[in-house]
């Protein structure tokens, strides 16, 4: 073949493929959706981690849990159990198990018999019993349960039959059907943990995963994408799409970008004013009523932070008016405590802290700071539904505080390095906020403000209070919600006089997607879900 | 012609050694623990100790140096900080990713720019030369990272034709094995390999463009100027009174010589792709070398930063001293230009 020949049949190819394009969808793409995420999931287990990001890229997709929150109902319905009661009191619960759920089938792992009470108390273990082999792998550390206190509430998990299983309390909880239903409390496959262990690759377990999700696991491309397939013999209605794509998109200038041109199917956090403004059909903007909040934490085991009275005087200096309006676009609520409005133990208390510079300028006076005081802001590097841009806030409290003679340096490193040095509480305050996981209204306050959250590290203000800590154990250990309404309405009095930490606002959650995607729905708790997922096929 | 490419040689060992221990001295001026840095071995883990004495880094620091080159020999670039896994090993593919690009983008910088170059030259101070040497100068004078905002908006926004992002959709589900998008497909088993391969090729048209303007309308210029110079040689002039048609004067007399003195540039022209390969890699999520040595700077990568940098640099210096080597054994005199005598 002459170079002209190839070059001939090179160029002809190439505009042949382009005739052809309208005409017919290759299937792939028919039965594909692509997710625009917005970071690399940090691991394939939901039990060791809380981010966002992660949750949303394992939780719902991979495992299933042994009950469901329904929103809607407001209840818990049955997932891998069918049937629930609690025994002794409320200290003992007995799950009956769900039998013929098949685990995924991969190139990596074939399971030779389906789901039983081993896998439950296998994955309960996990994270439950320092003892148990699991337990250290990838770590040992398994940040929500001990942020919730779960596994101290737990004392044991044990096989009745095999398909009978008994949690057994250390005490009556009545958060505790709540904690179960979150997307961290996950059933892994004892079988497949047994090859591994055989193999001697026990770290694979978090990053080649077996459950019994919707989606099994095909392939992880860091910063660029997760491939999933759908699984097959799944024990409920599925989707209906075959493949899911993962597509790691960071910037949210990007998504949008993506979304417009069709390389992304769905994408959340969306710049919602932007997106607008493009006025496309083919695009719908969903929102969600979301329970969270985001806040400024100020680190209470840093001097001058310890005093009650400066970290008053600082959130006196906040105009958080103007953050709603710049920040959130209106498309947020003014937070006046750190339980959201839609919460049932919510009530209609104002915040003390309105803006008012003169009363803050004399507190911190008072308080003995003199002006030109340093401190730092650090502000999350991504974007959250509770804060869509913390530096642009960050940057606003910076000019807020300059007028009450604080100077603030506004600190942000890449995500992962920012929660390590977090962790570590390097910072003088911090600009972040909470998701809530289940409805109970404990779950704003024990994994943000106990004394066990500051050990775990997701207690952002290091702040550990005893009387605090004592209503939240008492309001757990009733079921009575009128009793504990007032237990909480209690505990946000204390926490307004003690302010640790300053709430900002309760933010809208949106997503937007192209218009035939169908079945992705938000979740009021918790992370996406594309276990209905679908596609009207585009007419022609 | 020998002693000319021994001199070659041993410029281009030189240059590597420099650079060599530029990349070993950056271990020392990053902040933290030097030996993290260079093998991306944390203290505290395991592997540690055994890491210190393996990395001569309980002897003297000269020792510590022929140590790290006896590592680059054996493109042993340690362990990446943030993921653990070995550096070279997740380097090939993201070489050859950018590689393709680079190729690519350097083929269309040819076949747009010098025969647009000839062809201006040939209408030299006609509107047609006017006309292509202004926009050439346009196409010169915008910035990279704007061109490829204005290709996107038009392209992918405004007229939906092309995607903008990574080199293929990843439903079609082609794993990258070599790298190259296009090999990789030809190499899978997808029942849809020519929807991929087509789907590929129009994720490849903006990159490719956009990382081609620069060079194209850079190797416009020279090609035009050199062009009109050798046109006005005497030989050329010669050849014209001998009747020769203007074609063949133009491809079989002016053409050779005008190479000559465009070939030396292709290396600085490449040099400059590979600054802009950064930047169209970043901006098209292409999964190459550039955007993962953006990502390490970022992430304060230091082992696949020292790598990335090492082996772009190194890729320039071969691609000079091939040129080099070419121009001396087919013109033998710029062998005399430079060094007097063969």
């Amino acid at each position: 073949m002459s170079k002209q020949s190839i070059l001939v049949t090179a160029f002809t190819s190439f505009f042949l493929f382009s005739c052809s394009e309208q005409t017919d969808v290759p299937e792939p793409l028919q039965n594909g959706l692509i997710y625009c995420s917005e970071g690399n999931p940090e691991s394939f287990n939901p039990q060791r981690v809380t981010s966002g990001t992660t949750v949303d890229a394992t939780a719902s997709q991979l495992y299933d849990r042994l009950i469901d929150y329904d929103a809607e109902q407001q209840a818990f319905v049955s997932a891998l159990a069918t049937d629930w009661q609690a025994l002794d009191n409320g200290q003992r619960y007995r799950f009956k198990l769900r039998q013929g759920v098949t685990f995924h089938s991969t190139d990596y792992f074939t399971p030779t018999r389906t789901f039983n009470a081993d896998d439950v108390v296998f994955s309960f273990r996990r994270w439950l019993d320092s003892e148990a082999p699991y337990h250290s792998v990838g770590g040992g550390f398994y940040p929500f349960f001990a942020a919730t206190g779960l596994d101290q509430l737990i004392s044991d998990v044990e096989k009745v039959d095999p398909y009978t299983v008994d949690i057994v309390l250390t005490h009556p909880d009545s958060s505790f059907l709540a904690n179960l239903a979150t997307d961290f409390a996950i059933i892994l496959s004892k079988e497949y943990a047994d090859q591994l262990t055989l193999k001697g690759h026990q770290a694979l377990i978090d990053k080649q995963p077996i459950g019994t999700g919707p989606f099994k696991f095909v392939a992880f491309k860091k910063d660029y994408h997760i491939r999933y397939h759908r699984h097959e013999n799944y024990w409920r209605q599925g989707p209906e799409i075959e493949r899911l794509v993962f597509s790691i998109t960071p910037n949210a200038n990007k998504r949008m970008l993506k979304l417009v041109t069709g390389e992304c199917d769905v994408i959340p956090y969306p710049l919602v004013s932007e997106l607008k403004s493009l006025n496309r059909e083919e695009i719908e903007v969903r929102s969600e009523v979301s329970p969270n909040v985001s806040f400024w934490a100020f680190n209470t085991q840093r001097p001058p932070f310890d005093d009650p009275q400066v970290r008053q005087a600082l959130s006196y200096a906040i105009n958080r008016k103007a953050i709603i309006d710049t920040i959130y676009y209106g498309n947020a609520e003014l937070a006046e405590s750190i339980l959201p409005p839609t919460s049932w133990a919510s009530t209609d208390a104002e915040l003390e802290y309105q803006y008012n510079p003169d009363k803050a300028r004399k507190m911190l006076r008072e308080a003995g700071i003199q002006p030109g005081f340093k401190m730092d802001i650090w502000a999350i590097p991504v974007q959250r539904v509770y804060n869509p841009n913390a530096r642009r806030m960050a940057e606003l409290m910076q000019s807020d505080l300059a007028e009450v003679g604080v100077d603030v340096r506004i600190i942000s490193y890449e995500w992962n390095t920012f929660r390590r040095r977090l962790s570590r509480s390097e910072h003088d305050s911090v600009l972040i906020g909470w998701y809530a996981d289940n409805a109970d209204p404990d779950n704003f306050f024990r994994p943000l403000l106990s004394c066990a959250a500051v050990a775990s590290g997701s207690n952002r203000a290091n702040w550990c209070h005893t009387g605090f800590d004592q209503i939240l154990y008492q309001a757990i250990s009733t079921t009575d919600n009128a009793e504990r309404k007032q237990l909480y309405h209690a505990a946000q009095q204390l926490l307004m006089q003690q302010q640790p930490l300053l709430p900002i606002a309760h933010s809208m959650r949106y997503q937007a997607q192209r218009e035939y995607v169908k079945g992705v729905e938000l979740p009021p708790y918790g992370g996406i879900s594309f276990r209905l997922a679908g596609k009207e096929q585009p007419a022609q | 012609m020998t002693r000319y490419l021994m001199t070659r040689l041993f410029y281009f060992f030189l240059a590597l050694l420099v650079l060599s221990v530029v990349t070993f001295a950056l271990n020392w001026l990053f902040p933290g623990d030097p030996l993290t840095n260079m093998s991306g071995i944390r203290e505290g883990q395991a592997a540690y100790e055994v890491t210190l004495t393996s990395r001569s880094f309980d002897s003297t620091i000269i020792q510590q140096y022929l140590n790290y080159l006896e590592h680059i020999v054996r493109l042993d670039w340690g362990v990446s900080l943030s993921t653990g896994t070995d550096v070279w090993q997740d380097a090939a593919t993201y070489l050859v990713v950018s590689a393709e690009l680079l190729l690519l983008s350097f083929l269309v910088a040819v076949v747009i720019g010098m025969p647009l170059g000839m062809l201006a030259a040939n209408y030299f101070r006609h509107n047609i030369d006017k006309f292509i040497l202004t926009s050439a100068m346009t196409g010169y004078s915008i910035p990279v990272f704007w061109l490829a905002q204005l290709l996107i908006l038009l392209f992918a926004v405004q007229i939906e034709w092309l995607p903008i992002t990574g080199q293929i959709n990843p439903l079609y589900a082609i794993d990258s094995i070599t790298g190259s998008v296009i090999i990789d497909i030809l190499l899978s088993d997808s029942q849809y390999k020519l929807a991929a391969l087509q789907d590929a090729i129009l994720h490849l048209v903006l990159p490719v463009l956009t990382l081609s303007s620069l060079p194209s309308m850079l190797l416009l210029r020279i090609t035009r100027n050199q062009t009109i110079e050798v046109l006005q040689k005497p030989y050329v002039k010669a050849a014209r009174a001998r009747g020769l048609s203007q074609q063949r004067l133009l491809f079989r007399h002016a053409l050779p010589n005008v190479l000559q003195d465009v070939l030396p540039q292709m290396t600085f022209i490449f040099g400059l792709m590979m600054a802009n390969l950064v930047i169209v890699e970043h901006i098209f999520n292409w999964p190459g070398a550039g955007a993962w040595l953006l990502k390490a700077i970022i992430e304060r990568d230091y082992p696949i930063i020292q790598m990335v940098l090492f082996t772009l640099m190194a890729l320039i210096l071969v691609l000079n001293l091939l040129v080099e080597v070419y121009r001396g054994w087919r013109f033998p005199m710029t062998r005399e230009e430079r060094y007097g005598g063969y």
